[in-house]
């Protein structure tokens, strides 16, 4: 009976895709299995009773835990104390204060990590339970969904999210809205030095045709996800496609544009084309509006490509197994009043996807196609799905990241 | 940075014209080689603290003229604050643990029997040998496994924090402290501790009057060597951390992306204004230490020994 | 009584059949024991067991049994080998640098010597990150580049984004880890040693080739592996310094482990590493200590 038990789990296991407890659980049965192996049948009867069922308890117990973050949400006082785990500077400082202050949360702590994958594979390795929010890229939460990284938010406790423009509602990566609340969102697309680059490069298309002519002279960010957009857009094809045909012909594209670039950096782009080390790039709008601000270097233009490019949303989450689930969702709403949400806009330099928000914002922000891209536009964008897993596109991505500057 | 002239003059007063010439070139060769080095490794600092002063807000190289400003908004930024001292927790937890540890290591290593040691050298090489995060994602994946399983079991509530990056950090500076401390054994000499046995003083005696003055230097070094490293590392820290143990790498990297601002810059230059002072102090307490057992070497201690057998 | 100390004599520890000898080296090896067995046995499992699976769909693995991993990490093995050459040079250029940097320290510097060593280390308790990108300044077109460029009429000269800038920031970066042990064996040195080498005539190469060399040798090999294999996993400089125009395996590692989530392909390509350090190192150690006699078995 303990050995049906244990074949049955084991094959329910070997279907699921293994996180850090399943691999637990493996061990353990292994372990157990081995142990009944080595003390034969009669002699080993108590021992195997004991080891199974340790096995089969420590199952239940991690389902009955999966179980609970959906009704995470316990009802009840708010704690004291608030874990959020998110990316750097991406919550205005004064607003962490004025939630402490109102909510009488003495504890806010602010641990950082530097990518979506760090988020993940972190979570992914077992960090699960340490923190309540996050602000991980809307491509991922599918992922964290399936993975039970996340709970479910319970909206009545955050009636703040009706302000939530309809656009960014019932989106593909949380149909049912269940899992997320849109924090801001921006546009992949051209930045380019006008003053050196003279050539019109209006889409993604022009932008590999004239890069050779820069060589040398050209940044992107470092994110498979982003780059891949260019090519694919200039061929006319989706920004997700899993088509293998589409992506080698993209794959292509991008092996012939490797030998131009100067480097592939997320971090520092802004400065290369400050100083003029680069003329184009394929970029985010992080760093450009400022260098558009400044006189050595107006000339800088940011521009979202007419074949089509990727906006992206950052989203909040809680997290399972949330020690302050409360806290956590007093702060979802408390970061989508109005106001404090139009500081957030005007702290971080993105869009909001608050609409009561955007009458505190000023208007020059507003009017920015930049950063508040006009909804025409926005209707032609695609958002990204995530493909980071996708072998044909991380082969490619390899090897255009190891034949970048090459002759 | 000046030479005691004392070693310099002694090929002088061997009376040989041809070698002085030779022998001063080297000299000089040498203390410019050290000098263009320290300033290969300051030049950097300076940058940092140069422009640590710039009142722009954009672009740290862009010097918009002298200000204070960003000193002020580091000494009242909680959160820069909080990681600088989670990582001098860390950084001075991990040095202890692994001199003391990888000191006895080094010493235990000498007495093994042949079985032992290979395993146990292949270990320290493997624990260098592997990429910080392979080691960094598997040591998470431990950590949370064995969680899982201790807390229910033992009723208890561990946690990623201080305690794994700790953990984690001592793995590699263990190797590091026996690494150099087994380097000044092998060249040690070994007459006085022999003399030592010779008088039946006991192991503990031998090692702290004999042994561990001559293995200072290596163990300080260890010592330093370690807090460096966990100091600033970032890759095993990042992953095996928990709520509220960010530490100062962890929170540069992270907001890099918002672009290096004087503030950064303002940090560092901090960490570098207190280590300073620490040195300074530690240089002056040394320095008295120094004096007053100057007289106090290996002859001293073996005379003491016998004086005592004979008394 | 007498055979005691005259067994002292000539073994300088204990003799072996001592239990309590036995069990102070039991109790000084103990805490490191644990600490390998627990931090670095265990974790090594666990990748082994992994570069088995294969990757799962989002990411992380299924513990099905494949030997695939093994074979896509023998294809594509361009950066190993640039990870090969980067390494040695960088080891290389720090043993030029730290040699007469520690002899000086160790021979010349007299009172001064604690205040040197400790002044090596200081400045890498600023964040190595932000020191790196004041590297990014000096060497970028508003500092070094630009003003060689200007000097030789260049005006898209580049320091940053080459194998150049790559080593020095390695040897910037490492340097303390091969000077500290060659300092630690050279200032135990008995100086009278050298000062009968050149009463007996011999000039200051023979003396130095004879000497002094020999007895720093351990710290010399020591400071080579301290060096050599970390720089062999080494990523954030040449992402940063070198624009990731130069990839090398740790690029590779840490796209597979982080970007992709392939922890299956990364922990195959991680053994195959390991393995093939662990021959070379312990290769290396054997072939420096082959000439040498004596009590010490390995320079360890």
């Amino acid at each position: 009976m303990a050995q049906d038990e244990i074949e049955r789990t084991i094959r329910r296991m070997a279907q699921a895709p293994l996180s850090r407890r399943g691999f637990m659980h493996a061990t353990t049965l292994s372990a157990s299995a081995a142990f009944l192996a080595a003390c034969g049948a009669k002699s080993g009867a108590s021992a195997s009773a004991g080891a199974p069922a340790s096995a089969a308890a420590s199952v239940e117990a991690s389902t009955a835990a999966s179980a609970a973050p959906s009704t995470g949400a316990v009802s009840g006082d708010i704690e004291k104390e608030l874990f959020m785990y998110n990316w750097g500077d991406y919550v205005d400082p004064e607003n962490i204060e004025a939630f402490k202050a109102k909510f009488g949360v003495t504890k806010f702590t602010y641990d950082t990590f530097a990518s979506n994958d760090e988020l993940l594979t972190k979570l992914q390795g077992g960090a699960i339970g340490q923190w309540d929010v996050s602000a991980p890229t809307a491509e991922f939460v599918p992922a964290m969904r399936d993975q039970k990284f996340i709970q479910k938010i319970d909206f009545t406790k955050v009636p703040n999210a009706k302000y939530i423009e309809a656009t960014f509602k019932g989106v593909w990566w949380d149909p049912t809205n269940e899992w997320q609340l849109p924090k801001d969102w921006g546009t992949t697309g051209i930045t380019l030095r006008t003053k050196v680059v003279k050539e019109e490069v209006k889409t993604w298309k022009q932008f590999f045709e004239v890069a050779p002519k820069y060589s040398g002279r050209i940044v992107a960010v470092d994110s498979p996800g982003d780059v891949f957009v260019a090519p694919l857009k200039s061929l006319g094809y989706s920004l997700n496609t899993k088509v293998p045909a589409e992506l080698e012909e993209a794959g292509k594209i991008l092996l012939a544009f490797a030998p131009h670039v100067l480097a592939l950096d997320s971090d520092q782009y802004n400065t290369k084309i400050a100083t003029e080390e680069a003329v184009m790039g394929l970029t985010w709008t992080g760093g450009i509006l400022e260098l558009r601000d400044d006189p050595e270097t107006a000339d800088t233009v940011y521009r979202i490509p007419e074949d089509g490019t990727l906006f992206w949303l950052d989203t909040w989450v809680i997290l399972a197994d949330a020690p302050h689930p409360n806290a956590a969702h007093a702060f979802l709403n408390f970061i989508h009043e109005p106001e404090v949400q139009a500081k957030e806009t005007v702290t971080n330099q993105y869009a909001t996807p608050n609409s009561e928000a955007k009458k505190f914002v000023d208007k020059k922000m507003l009017d920015d196609p930049a950063i508040f891209v006009p909804d025409d536009v926005l209707a032609r964008l695609e958002g990204a799905e995530d493909t980071s897993t996708d072998p044909i596109r991380l082969d490619i991505w390899e090897e255009f990241k190891s034949k970048i500057g090459q002759a | 940075m000046s030479a005691t002239a004392g070693v310099a003059a002694t090929p002088a007063t061997r009376g040989r014209p041809r070698r002085d010439r030779f022998g001063d070139l080297v000299e000089g060769w040498l203390r410019g080689h050290t000098l263009l080095v320290y300033s290969f490794l300051y030049i950097p600092i300076i940058v940092v603290v140069v422009f640590s002063f710039n009142a722009t807000n954009r672009r740290v190289t862009d010097w918009q003229g002298f200000s204070l400003r960003w000193y002020e908004s580091v000494l009242s930024d909680t959160v820069v604050q909080g990681a600088l001292l989670n990582s001098l927790i860390v950084a001075s937890s991990t040095a202890i643990i692994a001199t003391i540890f990888g000191t006895m290591a080094a010493l235990g290593l000498q007495r093994a029997p042949r079985w032992f040691r290979t395993p146990f050298e292949a270990l320290t090489f493997i624990s260098i040998i592997v990429p910080e995060i392979v080691i960094a994602l598997s040591t998470l994946v431990f950590f949370s496994s064995a969680f899982d399983v201790l807390n229910p079991l033992l009723d208890l509530r561990l946690r990623l924090g201080f305690q794994t990056i700790i953990a984690a950090h001592a793995l590699f500076n263990i190797s590091l402290v026996m690494l150099l401390v087994r380097a000044r054994l092998s060249g040690m000499d070994r007459t006085h501790v022999e003399a030592s046995y010779d008088l039946f003083a006991t192991p503990w005696r031998t090692f702290r009057q004999i042994t561990f003055p001559q293995l200072m230097p290596a163990i300080v070094a260890g010592g330093l060597l370690s807090f460096t490293f966990s100091f600033d590392d970032y890759v095993i820290t990042t992953f095996v951390s928990g709520a509220g143990s960010t530490t100062l790498p962890l929170y540069v990297f992270g907001t890099i992306r918002k672009g290096v601002t004087p503030a950064t810059n303002a940090v560092a230059a901090v960490m570098l204004l207190i280590t300073l002072s620490v040195l300074l102090v530690g240089q002056f307490l040394v320095w008295r230490n120094a004096r007053r057992a100057g007289q106090r070497g290996a002859q001293a201690s073996v005379a003491g020994m016998i004086a005592e057998q004979s008394g | 009584m007498a055979t005691l100390a005259r067994a002292a004599s000539v073994h300088p520890v204990p003799p072996r059949r001592s239990f309590r000898a036995g069990l102070l080296t039991a109790v000084l090896l103990l805490p490191a024991s644990l600490w390998y067995l627990v931090l670095l046995v265990v974790p090594l499992a666990i990748v082994v067991v992994m570069s088995f699976g294969t990757p799962s769909r989002i990411g992380g693995f299924d513990p099905v049994f494949s030997l695939d991993n093994y074979s896509q990490a023998f294809e594509r093995s361009t950066p190993f080998v640039t990870s090969l050459v980067m390494a040695i040079a960088g080891t290389v250029l720090c043993l030029v640098t730290a040699l007469p940097l520690a002899y000086f320290i160790a021979t010349r510097a007299g009172r001064r010597k604690s205040l040197l060593i400790v002044l090596l280390i200081v400045p890498f308790w600023t964040s190595f990150l932000i020191r790196t990108y004041a590297w990014l300044t000096i060497l970028g077109p508003d500092g070094l580049a630009g003003f060689i460029g200007d000097l030789i009429g260049d005006p898209a000269f580049r320091i940053l984004g080459t194998p150049a800038a790559v080593l020095l920031g390695l040897v910037y970066g490492y340097l303390p880890l091969m000077v500290f042990p060659i300092y630690v064996t050279m200032e135990r040195m008995d100086r009278g040693l050298v000062e009968a080498s050149k009463d007996l005539g011999a000039g200051r190469l023979a003396t130095f080739r004879q000497i002094t060399l020999p007895i720093t040798l351990p710290g010399l090999i020591t400071g080579s592996i301290l060096v050599f294999i970390p720089l062999m996993g080494e990523y954030v400089i040449p992402a940063i310094l070198g624009y990731g125009r130069v990839f090398l395996v740790g690029n590779q590692l840490v796209l597979q482990f982080l970007e992709a989530r392939n922890w299956p392909e990364g922990a195959a390509r991680a053994v195959v590493l390991i393995l093939i350090m662990l021959v070379s190192v312990t290769f290396y150690i054997w072939f420096s200590n082959r000439g040498r006699k004596g009590r010490e078995v390995s320079v360890l």
